[in-house]
């Protein structure tokens, strides 16, 4: 059976990612190779950032291409929204989110996560985690295990398609 | 500010900058990884090297990067040539990365290319 790969955050190079198909569906939905991918994590050098109150706007690029990421920061108006009681000073959501963004800062090596979106036509990512990584192997292991993963898993023709041929 | 026409830094040996190569043109974006052998204060610029080439960077839009000879570091800016053999990058990011396996980071990189390659003529076709 095909795995489900969007369940899972896809190790990608922003080249693969920026190259999806966009379906204009609702939800907008994303194909790699004719398979359904929702989330992804990428590895990269952050290379501009522009802090608004209620969101962080940053790139990330990986050298194949630069990926703009948003990092939610207005956790504290969705909450006014939605909570009937008093609210709450202590938001854990909110205080990570804000955490997160203080480590966005420019040429630091990122691992990001989060969900693929489309925004004015262009896809970028919904920050669910970023990670400053130390090691600078770290991103040359990402590399490695993009392109493996790619071959092996990702971009193998859906089982379906193999059946026809 | 995050500014979306942003172009990548393509990764590159230093080896690779020649003057006959494809990505030593004027205005390039690229990625360049060598060891500091030198850092000239008073024009802010470092001069890296990889094996027996070096590179000259116009560090001057860097802030919050420390310098330290034999330390290898990371820059990601425009390439901007002067004479037909005299190039410098002009970086607008830069960072340590002490502990990089040159070796595998060299190596990583071709089959990395090579994966590129493979996307790009899949989209042509």
């Amino acid at each position: 059976m095909d795995q489900p790969l969007h369940l899972v955050h896809v190790k990608i190079l922003a080249a693969d990612l920026l190259s999806l198909t966009v379906r204009h569906t609702s939800p907008t939905t994303f194909l790699r190779c004719g398979r359904r991918v929702a989330r992804a994590e990428l590895v990269g050098v952050v290379v501009s950032r522009d802090r608004r109150e209620k969101f962080l706007r940053f790139l990330v690029d990986d050298g194949t291409g630069c990926v703009p990421c948003i990092l939610w920061l207005n956790h504290q108006y969705l909450n006014a929204r939605t909570s009937s009681g008093p609210s709450s000073d202590h938001d854990p959501t909110a205080e990570m989110a804000l955490k997160m963004s203080e480590e966005v800062r420019l040429g630091t090596l990122l691992r990001v996560r989060g969900k693929i979106a489309s925004y004015r036509g262009a896809i970028q990512i919904t920050v669910r985690d970023v990670v400053p990584e130390k090691d600078p192997n770290s991103e040359v292991l990402h590399w490695l295990q993009c392109v493996r993963l790619a071959k092996e898993c990702y971009d193998l023709p859906p089982r379906s398609a193999q059946g026809r041929t | 500010m995050a500014s979306a026409g942003l172009k990548p830094g393509v990764p590159v040996i230093l080896r690779e900058l020649e003057p006959s190569s494809e990505m030593f043109k004027q205005g390039a974006s690229l990625r360049v990884t060598g060891s500091l052998q030198s850092f000239d204060v008073e024009s802010a610029t470092a001069t890296i090297q990889d094996g027996s080439v070096s590179l000259k960077v116009d560090t001057q839009h860097l802030r919050d990067v420390s310098f330290r000879t034999n330390s290898v570091y990371q820059f990601i800016g425009e390439l901007q040539i002067r004479e037909v053999d005299d190039a410098i990058l002009l970086a607008r990011i830069g960072r340590n990365v002490d502990g990089l396996d040159m070796n595998l980071y060299q190596q990583a990189l071709l089959i990395r290319r090579q994966h590129e390659a493979k996307l790009l003529s899949s989209r042509r076709a």
